[in-house]
């Protein structure tokens, strides 16, 4: 098993009277275990054209029924710019210029095909995004050469 | 406005043959503009001991002197792991989005407005406890 952590800070000095300050830090550990870290990641760099939403994270077999952590940022530097990021094409949020987020990943195949797959949609102009996916299993397409 | 700031850092010295260090910051402003954001709901505690689902944040603007337009919403389960089979599932517009195991965190962005409110569904009636604190821009 691998050990990796995922800390964050929020700090800010003027949203409220006082100064807000908050750490934490997670393991990132197989679901249904009690301290079995994830051995697998994909780290990707995508330039996301406009006009389509596109399947960034793709369900599959291998991703199912468990804990995977999702990390995405937004590269670009125009506050303009933005891409959203959806399930099953509702909306969860907009990453604009600069913005980040990472969330677990729950890869659902019950119902519909790709209703559970990380969808993006560039607006405004192409965005450039970086994403890691923290995964139990990966399926791999067998190859077709003949 | 307001400058706040959220800094992450993913961090392995196993999971590949190189270390592994992410980090970026992002500071938090309204929508496709540099003003920070300056509504927050502040550091909220709650405890869940049922297994029904329940609306964390509605979105609309039933419950909030101010709708909500676009925010960024952190959130913790402060439980300790258990045996690693209890957790919340953190559900928006219907879908499950992903679990929150005991000691999880999540940061991520969310549109304000009506059907666009964030769920929790505890996965056992064991009492769990999350912390949550919401940074958004009044529409």
């Amino acid at each position: 098993m691998a050990t990796t952590t995922a800390s964050m800070t929020l700090s800010s000095s003027d949203i409220l009277s006082q100064a807000i300050s908050l750490s934490t830090t997670a393991t990132l550990y197989k679901g249904g275990t009690t301290a079995t870290g994830l051995e697998q990641m994909n780290y990707h760099r995508a330039i996301i054209p406009t006009g389509t939403n596109f399947d960034l994270i793709a369900e599959s077999d291998a991703l199912k029924d468990n804990s995977n952590y999702v990390y995405i940022v937004n590269k670009n530097t125009d506050v303009t710019h933005y891409v959203t990021i959806s399930i099953n094409q509702e909306v969860i949020g907009s990453l604009y210029a600069g913005d980040w987020l990472f969330m677990p990943w729950s890869c659902d195949l019950s119902a519909a095909a790709n209703d559970s797959s990380i969808e993006i949609e560039a607006f405004t102009a192409a965005n450039t995004i970086e994403y890691a996916l923290f995964h139990v299993g990966e399926t791999l397409p067998t190859q077709s050469d003949s | 406005m307001a400058t706040t700031t959220a800094t992450i850092s993913l961090s392995s010295g196993d999971i590949a043959d190189n270390r592994l260090l992410l980090s970026n910051t992002a500071t938090l402003t309204n929508a496709g503009n540099d003003t920070g954001m300056t509504k927050t709901t502040g550091l909220t505690r709650v405890e869940l001991a049922s297994t029904s689902p329940v609306t964390l944040i509605d979105a609309g603007a039933t419950t909030r002197l101010n709708t909500i337009a676009k925010g960024k919403i952190y959130i913790k389960n402060l439980n300790d792991r258990g045996d690693g089979t209890k957790f919340v599932t953190l559900e928006m517009h219907g879908h499950e989005i992903g679990r929150l195991y005991g000691g999880d965190w999540a940061f991520f962005p969310f549109d304000g407005g009506a059907d666009n409110d964030i769920l929790l569904d505890p996965f056992d009636a064991t009492a769990t406890t999350l912390e949550y604190i919401i940074f958004y821009e009044a529409s």
